[in-house]
């Protein structure tokens, strides 16, 4: 699905607001929008919200083999996916352009700073380290997917617990939560990218373009900064000409944009170190808000239980009788091929048929306890699965119902020259 | 197999949140207890020509895992999803267009595929497309003494021995979609389906309430 | 036997990672003397060599070499929209652009010479460089294609491209804003590096590549990774500006030549 296109009246309104320093949903050139950071029930769950824009991000680990030329660090993944919920331009599985831009920018933010201590991740070295994966969902796509995303995978790295590891001699217990605390991730610094966007050939520049303004923009400027006001990486896109003077006043106020973000993300972080430390509920399902008009809550209810039984049954009683069902299928052995259906030859055993007509009654009457029964041969039928292969055929051969025994013993082993071992269940 | 504890039959807490994007034509987000699905619908919209049907709308339905590439599990969900809607909306109201359901699993703590289904049906009527009835997900556990346990927990879901989810339509109470996993006897299906039957009016109710709510400034 | 070559094969594996920390650990980038590894000084440029029309058959085509680097771009166009024509400007030409490096370029073999993730970025960053360069609006519906391969690796496959991607559009005489000229530079001991080579860039130095349309100061591209200070933000792009303009320098005599040895031939 295409995305709907814009018009040129848009434009050209987007652009005129733009030279009068005035901005669609009131802002002033610097300022970004509204941020709010929640994060999921398990760790390492976040959700950025950044105006409309909506990312959520969730960290991962895996035991893995480590990558050859460095046997001792630990694998960091990123990947942005692009969900065609977020705009309706994004298609499932492809590898667009913008999604290699960001996933690229993000790794370059991330990882070639270094800000995890990947070399903490290493179990046994050369043998096995932890992969951290970061999935970033694109929720709704209203413009700076990047700082976005890289809020979300920053936070959300930050509120990872990896499972404890222990070592004795050559074997690796992973505990599970219960017994041991899982461990957060060692972070070094914080990179923040900002987004700068810039119209009229550089003449303008606005921080924190929503998705009107990046449509008319003529080129993207990203720094990514942490507080301690180091460079992480910086990437200009778009076809724009900078001048040097424009970039050094874009990486001032990124250093003032991200010190202010980082507060936002360590107080986020802080309550929710609270929050669950004093065993309230967190998560997902409390950060919905109460007050909207479109949100509504109910709490646990019990379901009506009490005509359920007699409901069924009656339902049971008054169906149709099931198709008829062969009295005595023969299963197989899992694994073991067979020809046919496994119905019992009618080859002149006249007891055998009467046997059948008589029990065909009987089920016709009353199903319920045909199906009691059927669940009792079913327990009785597992414990038949473990037959023992031996020479002489008339052995292989594993018989439910003891009384009906000498009547078939001598059909069955007739009946399968081929197959090797069958089981019988017989009504 | 005859007794159940009344403590197992019930519904975890609910919560439902409408519009809450604002690209997607209709959205919504859909909670039991801890599990949580986000829906986001578009459409009826431009259709491609490979995927045209001369006389009713194209509706595919995507879910996102919250770790990794859709895989199988994912695609068998959608499925699931995709049959129940395509009996409930008016597919042939908007012949040669799109609609495009998207799911995004939020936090999986058993009962994702009803989570996954209700909120579907709260993103379709979010977007206002016409349906001839609305539906809902309930799934239901067996554990190993027999007892049938009603949107089971994550944990519960390992427990147990046979695991069924229904969609029923509001209408009659019919159902539109079982998967079932596990193994189980006639009468504890039909149990089974009589319990989601009786859930399935609290959930009805719980939808009449929050679009009520939703509109009670409109109204 | 089979056992013996992976064995090998590991091992030699591990000698070049030894090497690689070597670099980063002990090797040190600027001597007292103020010398680098090759023996530059900090702000010399590695030599660069290039001739322009080496294939007859494309509009345009450049070798180039900087240093060890060894790079070949070629240009078709423009010409009317291949492919997808949803892609079609009304009101000036679209630049395709397809990075690849050779199988043989690097020390490991490569697998994919194009396709993955960095070099899907590589081109989309050429594009980008091209778009701001070329005067697009003179060729509306229509497209230009630059195809560049790096044939041998040494550190800077970005800046070297851009250059020979420039000397390429120049023969194919599309008309350009300026000459496109890129450059790295690194930043070790408070120093600016210019032109790093491959065991400079491995080794954990703060690069920061640039893409200059020298005549008006321009940045086409900026794109720096590795940390820094943003105190010493301004005296890398300064140097790395200078650099750009070094390189201008020679390619401006290179097209020069070429054109003397054109004419000589057509005898004009």
């Amino acid at each position: 699905m295409k995305d709907t296109p814009l018009s040129n009246c848009e434009r050209d309104f987007l652009l005129k607001a733009i030279e009068e320093k005035k901005r669609l949903d009131g802002r002033q050139t610097y300022d970004y929008r509204k941020m709010k950071i929640t994060f999921g029930t398990d760790f390492g769950c976040c959700f950025v919200d950044l105006g409309k824009t909506r990312v959520m991000a969730q960290v991962s680990s895996e035991l893995v083999t480590p990558k050859e030329s460095r046997p001792n660090e630990g694998i960091m993944f990123f990947n942005i996916e692009l969900s065609p919920m977020a705009s309706p331009a994004f298609e499932q599985g492809r590898q667009s352009e913008l999604s290699v831009k960001l996933n690229r920018q993000l790794e370059r933010c991330l990882r070639n700073s270094k800000c995890i201590d990947t070399e903490s991740l290493c179990v046994v070295s050369g043998e096995k380290v932890w992969q951290i994966r970061v999935d970033v969902h694109m929720l709704n796509h209203d413009g700076n997917l990047m700082d976005a995303a890289s809020i979300a995978a920053i936070t959300a790295l930050c509120h990872f617990r990896r499972p404890d590891v222990g070592i004795q001699g050559d074997e690796v217990t992973v505990f599970s939560p219960e017994e041991r605390d899982p461990i957060p991730l060692s972070i070094y610094h914080m990179p923040i990218s900002v987004s700068f966007a810039f119209f009229q050939q550089g003449t303008y520049l606005l921080v924190d373009p929503c998705e009107r303004e990046e449509r008319v923009m003529d080129g993207l400027l990203m720094i990514a900064m942490n507080k301690h006001r180091e460079i992480c990486s910086i990437q200009s896109s778009g076809g724009i000409m900078l001048l040097k003077e424009q970039v050094m006043r874009c990486s001032k106020i990124a250093s003032i944009k991200v010190s202010e973000i980082t507060e936002l993300i360590s107080k986020a972080l802080e309550n929710d170190k609270k929050a669950r430390k004093a065993g309230e509920r967190c998560g997902f399902a409390e950060s919905m808000p109460q007050e909207r008009i479109t949100a509504l809550k109910m709490d646990e209810t019990p379901v009506e239980m009490t005509d359920v039984t007699e409901k069924a049954n009656d339902i049971v009683h008054n169906a149709d009788a099931p198709p008829q069902m062969v009295p005595s299928p023969v299963v197989p052995i899992p694994g073991v091929g067979q020809v046919g259906q496994g119905v019992q030859s009618t080859w002149g055993l006249e007891e055998d048929d009467e046997g059948e007509e008589e029990e065909n009654d009987n089920s016709g009457e009353e199903q319920d306890e045909k199906v009691t029964r059927m669940e009792e041969e079913k327990l009785e039928s597992r414990e038949g699965d473990v037959v023992e292969i031996s020479d002489s055929e008339e052995e292989e051969v594993v018989i439910l119902n003891p009384e009906k025994v000498s009547k078939n013993t001598g059909y069955t082993s007739h009946h399968k020259g081929a197959a090797a071992t069958q089981k019988r269940k017989r009504k | 197999m005859e007794v159940y504890g009344s403590s197992g039959v019930s519904l975890r807490e609910f919560g439902c949140e409408q519009s809450l994007l604002s690209r997607p034509d209709g959205s919504a987000s859909f909670i039991q207890g801890d599990t949580s699905v986000l829906a986001g619908v578009y459409g009826p919209a431009e259709v491609k020509v490979s995927k045209e049907i001369y006389d009713r709308a194209t509706l595919e339905v995507l879910m996102q895992p919250k770790v990794g590439l859709p895989s199988v599990r994912e695609r068998s969900q959608e499925q699931c999803v995709r049959e129940t809607c395509e009996a409930s909306l008016l597919l042939s109201l908007h012949p040669r267009s799109s609609l495009t359901l998207i799911l995004q699993v939020l936090h999986d703590d058993g009962s994702l595929l009803s989570c996954s289904l209700n909120a579907a049906c709260m993103a379709l009527m979010d977007a206002g497309l016409p349906m001839s009835c609305l539906f809902c997900g309930v799934t239901c556990a067996i554990d190993t003494e027999g007892r049938i346990i009603t949107d089971p927990t994550a944990a519960q879901e390992k427990e147990s021995r046979a695991l069924m989810t229904f969609a029923i339509d509001s209408k009659e109470h019919r159902v539109l979609m079982s998967a079932t996993k596990g193994s189980f006897s006639v009468n504890e299906l039909q149990q089974c389906i009589a319990v989601s039957q009786s859930a399935s009016e609290k959930i009805f109710q719980f939808y009449r309430d929050s679009v009520r709510r939703r509109y009670s400034k409109t109204l | 036997m089979g056992n013996v070559v992976q064995s090998e094969a590991r091992g030699a594996v591990r000698f070049s990672s030894v090497e690689v920390c070597g670099n980063m650990a002990g090797l040190e980038l600027l001597s007292d003397q103020g010398y680098r590894l090759d023996g530059r000084k900090a702000t010399e440029l590695r030599k660069v060599q290039a001739r322009m029309g080496v294939f007859a058959q494309a509009d345009g085509s450049a070798y180039l070499e900087q240093g060890n680097t060894k790079a070949l771009a070629v240009v078709y166009g423009p010409h009317e929209m291949r492919g997808s024509r949803s892609r079609t400007r009304h009101d000036q030409a679209v630049i395709n652009c397809q990075y690849s490096m050779a199988t043989f370029s690097t020390a490991e073999r490569k697998r994919r010479p194009h396709g993955d993730r960095k070099s899907t970025e590589m081109s989309l960053h050429l594009k980008q460089t091209f778009e701001a360069a070329v005067m697009t609006q003179l060729y509306p519906r229509s497209q230009i294609d630059i195809y560049v391969k790096i044939l041998q690796s040494d550190g800077g496959n970005y800046s070297v491209c851009v250059n020979a991607a420039t000397l390429a559009v120049i023969d194919a005489g599309i008309p350009m804003r300026d000459y496109v000229c890129a450059c790295t530079v690194g930043f070790v001991d408070e120093t600016p590096l210019a032109d790093l080579c491959y065991a400079e860039e491995s080794g954990g130095v703060s690069s920061l590549a640039l893409a200059l349309l020298p005549r008006g100061g321009q940045i086409a591209l900026l794109q720096m990774d590795a940390r820094l200070h943003q105190d010493h933000l301004e005296t890398l792009i300064e140097a790395a500006m200078t650099a750009c303009k070094g390189v201008s320098k020679v390619l401006d005599e290179v097209v020069r030549q070429h054109l003397q040895e054109s004419s000589v031939l057509s005898g004009e």
